[in-house]
């Protein structure tokens, strides 16, 4: 009886266990306490899941008993709950993004790094460069293949210039186009300075056209993203306080005689000595002090439960290494974030606001004091032009005479204002009707206002023949407004997640100066400048993540630009691409070796209008001023002169980009290999027009070019432990441009590259078949010890006479192969870190010394009163008795390695308060072969630039 | 439900792209204004016509060659005046120049290529004076002036501005034919996307005959227009420098109907001056006396009409060495241009001549020229200065633009055209006639009649020589040697193909190369002249 009970109760009990089997509830939030939508709750090992929905609810049915319950979600990391018979499992989800579930930004939207099918590369915070950084651009210098930055000039204020993958155009802009939080900038005038650098958390660049064609309209120089930070909702107050002082001095001066050498080589030389001065005076070293530079930088941030805020002060204070010159700018960002609708409507303000002021030292000391007699005084006993020793004639200051480089410093009072500020308002709306639906949106503005002035004394040697005074004001605003629809959807019978985009984007620019300039000696009022121009976008874009194996993206956009005419202002253009995520794959996950393994292709199409000229396309008139006038009788009559017109369109670029991203070792090591092609063709570029119209040159789509590259990159973790991290990584970019068409039947080629010397001289080429920075020189003849001959070149077409037919193309400018490689060693609270950078096989055109290191130069015959001047002792090697400016001698290689940072630093954790201190070297060392002052030299052409700083920078950072 | 709100998105979104389309019009909101804003100002027909005469004059739209018209070379380099300058006198013995802006020594070296910049930038100039004047004719038919309403009184000046602009556009064309030989051609209403068609020299010399015998009529008397502005004399000074010349561009000589222009400006009224031949030089040259006999003139102000070529550039350029730069008005030299050891010789006495028109500076300077590079070599000249009568210096207190009219024509060049023309068998003159004509500029040169000739010792070597002590330094010296023949093959001057004590060059070089920018725009400009 007991036993047939028993057995009867278990029956009935039976439903109940089935019953219980079957539904497993619960919520899963974020880590900030919000819901997680779309997370994944399923059952281990089985295809039994389901997803959470508005509220983070999910409902799960047949969950057997001793199942494991795995919740996981995009960016969090993957929890296994075992099911011990609960009805209810809720949990929290940590964020712990693997490095393939990182969220990465593409153009108008954002993926996740292992469904990325393009050529990008994105920086992060960690990976900055270390030193008192001032300009944005100098963060990732030598960090990211395919991006070349020439490192900023020693003049405060200014920036470095950054190509992506160079060459795609050759009259454009160059300018890669930058992204600030969803506002593209002006491409002419990007000032990225007035971005405190400690507000950036990463740079995205979008290197490929099949990213960039979603851009088109701008995208061929690539596109850099940055996204400044913000707060995450739901966490406590942070305050970080962070200052830096820099020491800096002048990495190095020219090489020029000195007084001594000087007073040598005019005795060798048989000139009469009276003329020389009785002192000792190193000029270079009269101009130059060592700077200073300091940055403060204070943040804030809290976040609550659906508002988020971000505010951060930044102050900068810079005195140049040049006497004069100095940087100071205040910064203020505020980055909100506000939820509304329970999350659904998501607003986003972020504003980027800076003052600065900019002096301006007299940039023709630098050039003056590389020329100036070394034998005489800085100072006249007679107090004219200010006390400062000049050449004179009898008329007044010697206008054929360099101009005493410490009263041209002093004399000029150079001043630039600029305010700007960037405001940008964004939202993200979840449309609850649609699943998967969501709206974004965009509003942003973009302001600057310049203000200007330079004052030339008139008690100076420059200043004392008058018109030395000149005003400018303006401003430039661009305004923005863009809105798309996202679409997400898994389709599961394909088990395939979709992604479709599509949206419109309208953009303005206006830029208005005014100014005034004394000419004749009165102050005269600047024609006003005004120049509008607008850009209309509409884009659309097909993202499909097939079965987590094979990704494809098609993407095109529709661009009408209002600098060309109605039949020309509206282009298409298009991208496709396709990944193969191999990484999950048997092959790869039992091969031991490799942990990660993505191929990518992709082609694309994009464009460029950007070239100075708006109106290109309407016929107008142009008043002459009235120094330009011509006399009628006893009228002066102030012409009106007909402008030629010409019809422009959009300057093509066509990009085929392949690309392998491996991993080995469990991601120990990881790399990334990419090889583009590219054609650009109906280049804009400035060029003559047959003779005959109204124009004998013009911006015209003339012109094709070709370029291709590999790049490479690499990052190993040789240490990788709980208190010691060592990570090495380096990259290589391949390069090579070549021009493949140019204006006119014959394609004659077209002189660039202006030097000084003379006036009108041209040291470079652009031929078909040639890289456009070659050089087109005459061959130098050499003495059997290797010196060149005075005036003596190769008669190269054998007629017995040298004139520009003889010149050839010889070397140039641009790089074959640049690179960087960088160092990151962590032991417990230490930091040290490193990066160098290089590039080889570029030369340089040294005009430092064709301009000035010969005779004819020294012993000039213009001058009134006889006068000397100095040279660079590459005279005493060569002795050269004028200028050759277009020896081959001067083009010199220009390869360099350079220890761009070394930074130290020790963290001190506390409970109320983290203290980090640092100590960092920039531009220590610099390796290379070339004799004038700095082998880095853009273009190519050294022609005394602003030398670059070396720095000592102490630092040390707050955060409570 | 659901299809009418696609069809409203679809429309908001029709809606959107034709406002965007809206948006995509922009027009310049500053200076520069479209025809038909700027011809609700009729006065604009004289600042289109002063743009024509401002070609010769300025570089640009700005003071000091700002806002160029020509692009590729710098706005001072591309002045029309300083580049026919340097075409007609560089290349000569009456001027040597020891700089090193691009390959400007080529072309007193006589080793140009058809590359020069130089060349490149005087074949764009003349082009583009032509298309400026083809743009004026072109705004000012009568269909024009009814569209725009001009009234009668303007409509008078406008026919005035017309004959002029053809005029300017004829004498340009001359000066194509002069230097380049064939020139591509368009008249007014031409199609901007067709590439002109070529004119050869011989069919250049008929259009510009007929051009200007066409339009004598509509010109203003000689002596009537206003300051600057060209008249019937400076038509008929172009109409005898091509018949002059005609042997040289069409095979034929036409020396008589030269003559009957010449007759037509000597008998005008103007008069040789009777102040010192220096005056004719100076910035007040527009009224010190010197203006009696410039038939026209490029007109310069150092205020006004600011370029760093013209007489600018023949002020400073020539100012070197010892030289004071208070006494030609400036604040000081630019240190390039002396003469050759050729010309000082075709002075009688040398730097110690007695004939005014001497002017060397020789303190420091050497005779020779060792050195094309080293300003010292070689004499300096005098003639340009940028002071009035009175010594005080011209207008621009800054001391960099000066106040010198350049005389394009003036009577002593038509006396020694009339005596070459008559020398040369041209019918209509006399020989006496002509001795006169040339003892009243020697009277001038010399002061006194010490310097006179008599018909015997007027022959073409003399003429030749005469034209150089008197012209020299105004731009006609390399016409002159190519009429003689004496530009390439026979004679030579220091420096002349490269070489120190000069050598004879080849015959090809008596024409201008077309530069090989234009060909390679132009293939209808092929081939190349011949020899380059």
């Amino acid at each position: 009886m007991n036993q047939k009970f028993k057995a009867v109760l278990l029956l009935f009990l039976v439903p109940f266990f089935a019953f219980a089997q079957s539904v497993l509830t619960g919520t899963v939030l974020e880590s900030n306490g919000l819901p997680a939508l779309g997370a994944t709750v399923s059952v281990k090992g089985t295809s039994n899941g389901t997803s959470t929905d508005f509220d983070g609810k999910y409902t799960l049915n047949n969950v057997p008993p001793d199942a494991v319950i795995v919740f996981s979600f995009i960016g969090y990391t993957t929890q296994e709950i075992p099911y011990t018979g609960q009805t209810e499992i809720n949990t929290t989800l940590e964020e712990n993004p693997s490095e393939l579930d990182t969220i990465v930004l593409i153009g108008y939207g954002s993926t996740t790094k292992k469904n990325i099918t393009a050529a990008q590369t994105t920086v992060n915070e960690e990976e900055f460069n270390k030193g008192a950084i001032v300009s944005p651009g100098q963060l990732i210098a030598g960090k990211v293949a395919g991006v070349q930055v020439t490192a900023a000039s020693g003049r405060p204020g200014d920036g470095p210039t950054i190509r992506v993958r160079p060459g795609s155009t050759l009259g454009g802009n160059q300018d890669a186009l930058y992204v600030v939080d969803g506002v593209p900038l002006d491409q002419r005038n990007a000032s990225l300075n007035s971005i405190n650098p400690a507000d950036i958390e990463s740079f995205t660049i979008l290197k490929d056209a099949s990213a960039t064609a979603i851009y088109g309209n701008r995208a061929s120089n690539g596109v850099v993203l940055i996204t400044t930070k913000k707060a995450k909702l739901n966490s406590d107050l942070k305050l970080g306080y962070d200052v830096q002082f820099a020491v800096n001095q002048v990495q190095n001066y020219a090489d020029v005689l000195s007084a001594d050498e000087f007073r040598q080589l005019i005795t060798d030389q048989g000139r009469d000595p009276s003329v020389l001065g009785t002192a000792n005076t190193d000029w270079q070293n009269e101009i130059y002090q060592n700077g200073s530079r300091v940055i403060h930088s204070l943040t804030a941030e809290k976040g609550y439960e659906t508002t988020s805020i971000r505010a951060s002060l930044g102050y900068t204070n810079e005195h140049g290494t040049l006497l004069r010159s100095g940087y100071e700018r205040a910064t203020l960002g505020l980055n909100v974030r506000q939820n509304f609708l329970k999350g659904d409507l998501k607003l986003t303000f972020t504003s980027q606001m800076a003052q600065e002021e900019i002096r301006n030292a007299d940039g023709g000391a630098i050039g003056a004091a590389v020329v100036f007699d070394p034998t005489q005084s800085i100072f006249n006993n007679t107090g004219a032009f200010g006390g400062y020793f000049e050449y004179t004639n009898n008329t007044g200051p010697e206008p054929n005479a360099p101009r005493n480089p410490l009263g041209l410093l002093n004399s000029l009072d150079s001043q630039l204002d600029n305010s700007q500020a960037r405001l940008n308002l964004n939202a993200a709306y979840n449309i609850r009707q649609v699943l998967g639906l969501k709206f974004t949106g965009n509003a942003g503005i973009d302001y600057n206002e310049f203000d200007s002035y330079s004052i030339r004394n008139f008690d100076s040697g420059a200043g004392a023949r008058g018109n030395n005074r000149s005003f400018s004001e303006g401003f430039r605003r661009n305004q923005l407004l863009d809105g798309r629809f996202d679409y997400k959807r898994t389709l599961e019978s394909l088990d395939t997640d979709m992604d479709l985009t599509l949206g419109g984007s309208y953009q303005d620019f206006t830029l208005q100066t005014t100014g005034r300039s004394t000419i004749n000696n009165s102050l005269q009022e600047n024609p006003v400048g005004i120049d509008d121009s607008a850009l209309v976008t509409a884009f659309a874009r097909a993202s499909f993540d097939i079965k987590d194996l094979i990704v494809l993206s098609g993407s095109a956009s529709r661009n009408g630009s209002s600098r060309f005419s109605e039949e020309n202002r509206w282009a298409n253009f298009y991208g496709i691409s396709g990944a193969l995520k191999l990484t999950n794959t048997n092959f790869v996950q039992n091969s031991g070796f490799l942990s990660q393994l993505k191929l990518r292709g992709g082609f694309g199409q994009t464009g460029q209008q950007d070239i100075p000229v708006s109106f290109a396309f309407l016929s107008v008139f142009t008043p002459g001023q009235p120094q330009a006038a011509v006399q009628f009788g006893d009228q002066f009559v102030t012409t009106i002169r007909p402008e030629g017109a010409i019809d422009l369109k959009w300057e093509t670029t066509d990009q085929w980009n392949a690309g392998i991203d491996l991993g080995f070792f469990d991601d120990r090591i990881t790399g990334s290999v990419d090889g583009f092609y590219r054609e650009t063709s109906d280049l804009l570029l400035f060029g003559p027009l047959p003779a005959g119209g109204l124009e004998n040159g013009s911006f015209q789509n003339a012109g094709s070019t070709l370029s291709r590259g590999i790049e490479s990159s690499i990052s190993v973790k040789i240490i990788q432990s709980e208190n010691m991290n060592w990570t090495l990584s380096a990259n290589a970019t391949v390069q090579e441009i070549e021009i493949t068409d140019l204006a006119g039947a014959e394609n004659a080629p077209v002189q660039v590259g202006g030097i000084s010397g003379g006036v009108g001289n041209n040291i470079q080429e652009w031929s078909v078949g040639s890289d456009p920075t070659t050089f087109s020189v005459f061959r130098q003849v050499y003495d059997q010890d290797g010196n060149p001959l005075d005036g003596v070149f190769v008669d190269t077409n054998g007629d017995n006479i040298i004139n520009d037919a003889d010149r050839v193309r010889y070397k140039k400018a641009n790089h074959d192969v640049y690179f960087g490689f960088t160092s990151n060693f962590n032991y417990k609270n230490l930091d040290l870190s490193f990066t160098l950078r290089g590039a080889a096989g570029g030369y340089n055109y040294n005009n430092v010394a064709s301009n000035s290191a010969n005779y004819g130069s020294i012993f000039p015959t213009n001058t009134q009163n006889p006068i000397y001047i100095n040279a660079p002792v590459d005279v005493l090697d060569t002795n050269f008795s004028q200028q050759r400016l277009f020896s081959d001698y001067y083009i010199q290689k220009a390869d360099f390695l350079k220890l761009d940072n070394i930074s130290l630093s020790y963290n001190f954790p506390g409970d109320k308060v983290d203290i980090r201190a640092s100590v960092t070297g920039t531009n220590l060392i610099t390796i290379t072969d070339y004799d004038g002052v700095d082998p880095e030299v853009f273009g190519g052409i050294d022609n005394n630039l602003f030398p670059r700083n070396r720095g000592l920078i102490f630092g040390l950072g707050f955060n409570f | 439900m659901k299809i009418y709100k696609s069809i409203i998105f679809l429309f908001l979104g029709l809606l959107v792209f034709t406002a965007c389309e809206d948006a995509l019009t922009v027009e310049p909101r500053d200076n520069r204004v479209t025809e038909a804003e700027l011809f609700q100002d009729p006065a604009t027909y004289r600042g289109i016509i002063a743009k024509a005469y401002a070609g010769l004059a300025v570089g640009g739209q700005s003071g000091g060659d700002g806002n160029a018209d020509i692009s590729g070379i710098d706005g001072g380099f591309s002045n029309y005046l300083r580049l026919y300058w340097n075409m007609q006198e560089l290349t000569t013995d009456e001027a040597i120049i020891a700089w090193n802006d691009g390959t400007i020594k080529d072309l007193h070296g006589h080793v140009w290529t058809d590359g020069n910049e130089f060349i490149n930038a005087m074949f764009s100039r003349v082009n583009y004076q032509i298309a400026i004047c083809n743009e004026f004719l072109a705004l000012s038919t009568d269909a024009k002036l009814n569209e725009y309403n001009i009234p009668a009184d303007i409509r008078a000046d406008v026919a005035n501005y017309r004959a002029e602009a053809r005029f300017l556009r004829a004498y340009s064309y001359y000066h194509g034919m002069d230097l380049f030989g064939k020139m591509p051609f368009r008249d007014v209403g031409y199609d901007p996307t067709v590439l002109p068609e070529v004119k050869n020299r011989a069919e250049l010399f008929d259009f510009i005959e007929s051009e200007l015998l066409a339009i004598e009529g509509d010109m203003v008397d000689a002596r009537m227009n206003e300051y600057g502005r060209a008249d019937k004399a400076a038509l008929w000074m172009v109409l005898s420098k091509i018949y002059l010349n005609a042997e040289v561009y069409t095979g034929t000589q036409r020396n008589t109907d030269a003559i009957t222009q010449l007759n037509k400006v000597i008998s005008a009224g103007y008069t040789v001056p009777s102040v010192p031949y220096a005056y004719s030089f100076y910035a007040d040259n527009n009224r010190n006396g010197a203006e009696s006999e410039f038939i026209w003139t490029i007109n310069f102000d150092g205020l006004n009409t600011q370029t760093f070529g013209g007489t600018t550039y023949l002020t400073h350029a020539p100012v070197g060495g010892n030289m004071d730069p208070t006494e030609f008005g400036i604040n000081g030299g630019w240190g390039g241009i002396r003469t050759t050891p050729e010309f000082v010789e075709l002075f009688p006495g040398e730097e110690n001549s007695a004939d005014t028109r001497e002017t060397f500076f020789t303190d420091g300077q050497t005779k020779e020229i060792p050195d094309v590079a080293v300003f010292n070599d070689g004499f300096a000249i005098q003639k340009f200065k940028n002071i009035n009568i009175d010594g005080t210096a011209g207008t621009d207190t800054v001391g960099d633009f000066v106040d010198i009219d350049f005389p394009i024509f003036r009577l002593s060049d038509a006396y020694l055209m009339y005596a070459e023309a008559v020398v040369r068998g041209g019918s209509g003159g006399d020989i006496n006639t002509a001795e006169n004509y040339i003892n009243m500029i020697r009277e001038r040169a010399y002061g006194n009649t010490s310097g006179n000739v008599t018909t015997g010792l007027i022959d073409l070597p003399f003429l030749l020589d005469e034209r150089a002590r008197e012209l020299h330094w105004e731009s006609h010296r390399r016409q002159d040697l190519v009429r003689f023949g004496q530009f390439t093959t026979s004679k030579v001057w220091a420096w002349k193909g490269n070489v120190p004590s000069g050598t004879t060059t080849a015959s090809f070089r008596n024409i201008l190369p077309i530069p090989s920018q234009e060909l390679n725009q132009n293939p209808n400009l092929q081939p190349q002249n011949a020899g380059y």
